[in-house]
């Protein structure tokens, strides 16, 4: 046993000799992440104004990059797929960029009935952003009925590494208790799959579509923060756009965006 | 002496409490101790902030752990959960097989290492936060191990997935293998079932199924907590119904009915399930239903454990030294092809390879553990049959950062004479220095060809420009290339090794793994082992010894003749 020690402790030693100090990723840390209110208050909403925008890319639109698809062939290369973390549209919309209040702290209360679900489906997640009430349950489908395994890469709370077999067609996952997002999904059986989960306090988040089109509506009348998150283009936490909201009125508020 | 029995069950009722408390948990309070002994045993490789950056984890894979996301691979508890203190004391204790963690069981005292697992807390909150102990998972109702068992768990092993990265039959190549990550970014080989001595966290049984009812944290490896399994919540037959109809093309109304019905039993379990994990209170009849359906899933997990058992030897091969020589047979006929069933008359030696990190390039973190070989020889030829197991088929990869072309290879070296007795020189066991060696080189992308090789160093070989007439046949499946090569025991090129029966022969091996990056030097190896082809007990045997024997008798019998003669005359 002794020698084993030495032998590995000869090997540690080598590592020194050679190892430079190993950069740690200090991540690019909380900028990239959504901005939560301490508390939040859910109350019945009359009246309520409404917040609507466009979000748009700006710069030269890289080529769409496919990805490779290395196994499971005939479920997972039906179709061509593409990276997902840039989707420009017509006129330049930017499809998937989340848009929300950052500090909203009484307001509507989600929407119940509301399922929220991620397909595993020809091997890639829909949605790609999905964004999950902390308290709600996240329902994995398998439509692919190949074995997949849910893997979320939560700091905050637990991170998930689910097994999702053949027979799994539905897979809920258990509630959250906190706040925390965008972390993103992955599925180890198949490396190239990627979607982001937002598990969020308040119902004032939106996504936008292949226009690049959002809307937050019943947010009661008031000042407010509004931030975006998008998976290439990143964040304005650090300095979010002030907006005023009338009971009943109408804000527009447009974004544009460049890869960060 | 009513009074000495009180006082003697009052010092075990004392000792009792003292026992318990030495294992209930627990680690000391984190001290400065603490601190020293990580920061002079652990730091280097884990970081002064553990986080798994220290001066040494660049080289390693797996890295080092970090420990400031509390995700533990090796834990005696719930998929989820934190690992127990006993749980950090004996990773500590034991080391990680097949990592470059060792066991510090000799060089830290155990307090020591208690205050390690003291220390080694304060980089995660969530010890201190954590308002129950972590949960343990239980490990009562294990299923004996049994070939009815180890079968049920072979189904589970497809039905489950386990092949996707563990491959067909456990070598770690399935096809996800090469893509996986770990939570840190960074790449996670799935283990190779058939070799349980590097196993992490160990490969009894038991270990076996903690691993798998609670996950590898931080790694790919999924939990399989009860409600993974398909058919949660249903008896094993209503399991085994409900598969059945899922694999159907077309089902009736009858079976549709019969489906959904399964279907609903199998969501409710579920839905209790995950109530329980959220905290909610479960009914009576809940309560059952989660206990039926847990017990189902973890008698499974048994199975499946007993199967992965059956997968790898009951210990480490024994490398080829002393008894374990290799030893080439002799037969008198045609030497057998590579896929003759003679082949499995003889018994595989095992030569442990590890990785080269005498010269730069070096390899830290090898992913071939050994390389095994058989041999049979004839009066004029010999034939070896090698194999090694190798996660991925590479044979046409480029080396990102050195545009190198990356490709799986074997080289079996021998010094090109033979040592004339133990202790005269070997060439350097590094291809050689001033002592040449021949080699055989063989590539995967040249599966049916051997190049011979002269080598005065690891940097200084040539294919030697006579090539001689080498036989070769090589197969890559499961995770496993085999490779037969046959030669004439003696050829006309004097840079070749003459082979001669009763001589004892170094051998030593060299294996790239292109997948791991494996080029030139960045190898694995073994230093100089030696083989013999067996002498064949001579068939003079049968002549000399009955011959030794008359004589003997003969000579007897004549002696007694002389001296009666010799005694009768003196009468």
């Amino acid at each position: 046993m002794k020698s084993y020690l030495l032998a590995s402790l000869a090997i540690l030693f080598a590592c020194c000799c050679v190892g430079t100090a190993f950069a740690a990723d200090s991540g690019s840390g909380e900028k990239e992440m959504l901005v939560f209110p301490e508390a939040y208050k859910a109350m019945n909403v009359s009246n309520g104004g409404t917040i609507s925008g466009v979000v748009k890319f700006e710069g030269d639109v890289p080529e769409k990059k496919a990805l490779e698809i290395t196994k499971d062939e005939k479920v997972c290369g039906a179709d061509e797929k593409f990276d997902e973390s840039l989707i420009v549209g017509e006129g330049n919309a930017l499809k998937n960029t989340i848009v929300y209040l950052i500090d909203i702290s009484a307001g509507k209360d989600f929407d119940k009935k509301a399922k929220i679900e991620i397909d595993q489906m020809g091997c890639k997640f829909t949605p790609h952003i999905q964004i999950v009430p902390v308290g709600a349950r996240l329902t994995m489908l398998n439509s692919d009925k190949i074995m997949h395994n849910v893997h979320i890469f939560s700091k905050i709370n637990k991170p998930v590494n689910k097994a999702q077999p053949k027979a799994r067609r539905k897979m809920p996952l258990q509630a959250v208790k906190k706040a925390e997002g965008p972390v993103e999904v992955k599925c180890d059986v198949h490396g190239w799959m990627s979607a982001w989960i937002s598990y969020v306090p308040h119902p004032y988040f939106a996504v936008t579509n292949e226009k690049g089109e959002f809307t937050l509506e019943d947010v009661p009348a008031g000042d407010y923060k509004l931030g975006y998150w998008h998976e290439a283009c990143g964040t304005n936490s650090e300095a979010p756009v002030a907006v005023t909201v009338a009971a009943g009125g109408t804000v527009t508020q447009d974004f544009t965006l460049k890869l960060k | 002496m009513r009074i000495r029995t009180v006082a003697l069950l009052l010092t075990l009722f004392g000792m009792l409490i003292v026992f318990n408390f030495a294992h209930a948990q627990n680690a000391p309070e984190a001290s400065e101790k603490g601190k020293e002994v990580y920061e002079n045993s652990c730091a280097h490789c884990h970081g002064t902030e553990g986080r798994g950056d220290g001066s040494a984890a660049e080289n390693l894979l797996p890295k080092p752990r970090d420990f400031t996301r509390g995700l533990y691979k090796i834990r005696s508890t719930g998929t989820g959960e934190l690992p127990t203190d006993q749980d950090l004391f004996d990773i500590i204790t034991e080391g990680m097989p097949g990592s470059s963690m060792p066991p510090w069981d000799t060089a830290l005292s155990a307090n020591d290492r208690w205050e390690v697992v003291a220390y080694i807390k304060t980089f995660y909150d969530g010890f201190k936060e954590a308002e129950t102990s972590p949960k343990q998972i239980n490990l009562s109702g294990k299923v004996a191990y049994s070939e009815q068992s180890v079968e049920t768990g072979k189904a589970l092993y497809t039905e489950l997935g386990c092949v996707e990265c563990h491959g067909n039959i456990g070598r770690g190549d399935g096809t996800s293998a090469p893509d996986l990550t770990d939570e840190w970014g960074f790449q996670s080989w799935p283990a190779n079932l058939t070799q349980g001595w590097n196993f992490r966290g160990g490969s009894d049984t038991e270990d076996i199924f903690k691993r798998f009812i609670g996950g590898l944290a931080g790694s790919a490896m999924p939990a399989f907590e009860g409600d993974s399994f398909p058919g949660f919540g249903l008896t094993a037959e209503e399991s085994s119904r409900m598969i059945e109809l899922d694999n159907k093309d077309e089902m009736t109304e009858a079976e549709e009915e019969e489906s959904a019905q399964l279907y609903e039993k199998y969501d409710a379990a579920v839905d209790i399930a995950l109530n329980l994990a959220e905290g909610t209170e479960l009914s009576a009849e809940e309560q059952q239903i989660y206990d039926d359906a847990m017990r189902v899933v973890y008698e499974k997990s048994w199975h499946l454990a007993n199967y992965v058992k059956s997968l790898m030897p009951e210990k480490r091969p024994e490398p080829a030294i002393g008894n374990n020589v290799l030893r080439s047979q002799y037969i008198q006929d045609e030497l057998p092809p590579m896929d003759d069933a003679a082949w499995g008359t003889l018994e595989a030696r095992y030569f442990p390879l590890v990785g080269q990190i005498v010269i730069e390039p070096r390899q830290f973190n090898p992913t071939i553990d050994a390389v095994n070989v058989k041999s049979f020889y004839n009066d004029t030829e010999v034939a070896f049959l090698f194999t090694w197991d190798d996660r991925t088929h590479t044979t046409d990869e480029t080396d990102e950062e050195t545009g190198k072309t990356l490709e799986d290879a074997l080289a079996v070296q021998f010094p090109v004479k033979v040592p004339q007795g133990p202790t005269a020189p070997k060439p350097y066991f590094l291809w050689g220095g001033r002592l040449p060696v021949y080699l055989w080189h063989w590539k995967a992308s040249a599966p049916e060809q051997v190049t011979e090789l002269t080598a005065k160093g690891i940097n200084n070989a040539e294919a030697q420009a006579a090539q001689g007439e080498l036989h070769v046949q090589s197969t890559y499946t499961n995770g496993q290339y085999t490779l037969w090569v046959k030669r004439a025991l003696k050829t006309e090129d004097k840079k070749d090794l003459q082979l001669e029966p009763g001589v004892f022969v170094p051998i030593a091996f060299s294996a790239w793994d292109g997948a791991n990056g494996d080029v030139d030097t960045k190898r694995v190896m073994t230093s100089w082992y030696t083989f013999v082809l067996e002498p064949v007990p001579s068939s003079k045997r049968f002549i000399y010894p009955p011959l030794i024997a008359l004589l003997s008798v003969g000579f007897l019998f004549g002696l007694r003749a002389f001296v009666q003669r010799r005694n009768s005359e003196e009468i």
